[in-house]
């Protein structure tokens, strides 16, 4: 009798399992909408926008920009009107408000070069390397302080004063050499090419007595 | 004998798979801090709202101040009523509660930090997580005896007008041979193939 009863249940076992099945399938359906996220995860871009190492100096770009390493773009997020007006050399000119067009995604989305956000300090340079490095774009840097710093530091160097050590000297020098590579004119440069040209000094004459030819000797 | 074989497979295949899926199910955990606004979305709305708010319209409005900076720091000197939470650790469980109790309550945070681009970064990520309660206070603090000083500033001010600075120079200079002036050169063409974008492949 048991058994009979054991069969009968074992013959329905597929449907069973069947039925189980498809009961399962549909509690898919039910399952929370899956939320999928753009970009990297916020933890990860949280850590990385707070260290400072995406920050470039304005010293390391004017260095390269003199040496002329193509090795880097550099993006000016600023709108075009203050782009037209003045910009560093070889930028381009993608405003923030037009970052994610078709156009510029073959700038910022590529591995060859190093993308340096730049803008009138860096604000919206940063928030434009947020953005992009959220999308997980590669080798964004954004220039530190922007253009008011390019201007404290390399366009209108300050004097150091006389007590200041000769490191400042030195830097200052360098940055004065860098304004006038950027196009900026000192009234004292002049006066210096004309000092440097000094008379020639007189050649002076050596006097070397030549050797008179000896009388062919005969040989042997 | 061997129909009867085959048939114990199938089952025991099938109830694995079954356990399989309740695995599945009774694991799963939703993540933590995910974004509310996409990169587009977030660009729109930073370059069409305003997000900045100024010192005197927090003294006379219902607003709650956070101080980004580190615990050092506030402790040496804050904004009155203003709460810490440093900016390495605004997506703690902890600060995540609070801010979504603000945001409840219709209060608007204010974020401030030592300097305006100091308190963007937490700014933008609060901002993409889906706080869209929250406004940057674009001032700067300084410290003089020991007191803290709030000075309101301008972001994105351009300082200098560096073409005309330039042109001066040039001129007061005096110089007779014209200066190299360095002149943009064309455009870096980069060379990069677009992507195609791929027709949406049929998810399940």
């Amino acid at each position: 009798m048991d058994k009979k009863k054991i069969a009968k249940v074992l013959s329905f076992r597929y449907k069973i399992m069947a039925a189980i099945l498809v009961v399962l399938a549909g509690g898919l359906v039910l399952l929370p909408k899956y939320q999928k996220q753009e970009g990297i995860k916020s933890e990860a871009l949280l850590n990385h926008a707070i260290s400072p190492e995406r920050y470039i100096s304005t010293d390391q770009i004017s260095d390269k920009l003199i040496s002329r390493d193509p090795s880097f773009i550099l993006v000016d997020v600023r709108d075009e009107a203050s782009y037209n007006d003045y910009t560093l050399p070889n930028a381009i000119n993608i405003p923030l408000a037009k970052l994610f067009d078709d156009n510029s995604a073959p700038y910022l989305n590529q591995d060859q070069f190093d993308v340096v956000f730049f803008s009138n300090d860096n604000f919206h340079a940063d928030q434009a390397w947020i953005l992009c490095y959220r999308l997980g774009y590669k080798n964004l840097r954004v220039l530190k302080g922007g253009l008011n710093q390019w201007f404290n530091t390399i366009i209108n160097p300050k004097i150091p004063s006389e007590d200041m050590p000769a490191e400042d000297f030195e830097l200052y020098s360098t940055r004065k050499a860098a304004s006038m590579f950027f196009g900026v004119a000192y009234q004292d440069q002049n006066v210096e090419k004309d000092m440097a040209i000094s008379k020639p000094a007189p050649k002076k004459i050596i006097t070397v007595a030549k050797k008179k030819k000896r009388p062919v000797e005969g040989g042997c | 004998m061997k129909e009867l074989e085959k048939t114990k497979r199938i089952s025991i295949a099938s109830t694995l798979f079954i356990l399989a899926i309740l695995i599945g199910v009774l694991t799963f955990e939703r993540p933590k801090n995910t974004y509310a606004l996409n990169t587009k979305s977030t660009l729109e709305k930073l370059t069409t709202n305003d997000y900045f708010i100024s010192v005197n319209e927090i003294k006379r409005e219902n607003f709650k101040l956070i101080d980004i900076r580190s615990q050092y720091d506030y402790d040496k000197g804050h904004i009155e009523n203003a709460i810490n939470m440093a900016s390495s650790d605004i997506i703690t469980e902890e600060n995540q509660a609070l801010l979504t109790e603000l945001k409840n309550s219709n209060k608007t945070a204010v974020i401030y930090g030592n300097k305006p681009a100091q308190a963007n970064i937490p700014f933008l990520i609060l901002y993409q997580l889906g706080f869209d309660n929250i406004k940057l206070l674009p001032v700067e603090l300084d410290y003089y005896q020991n007191k803290l000083i709030v000075s309101p500033t301008e972001v994105e001010k351009s300082k200098q007008d560096i073409k005309s600075f330039i042109e001066e120079s040039v001129k007061n200079a005096k110089v007779e041979t014209p200066v190299n002036v360095v002149k943009p050169i064309k455009k870096k063409v980069v060379v990069v193939q677009k992507k195609k974008k791929k027709a949406p492949e049929g998810g399940c």
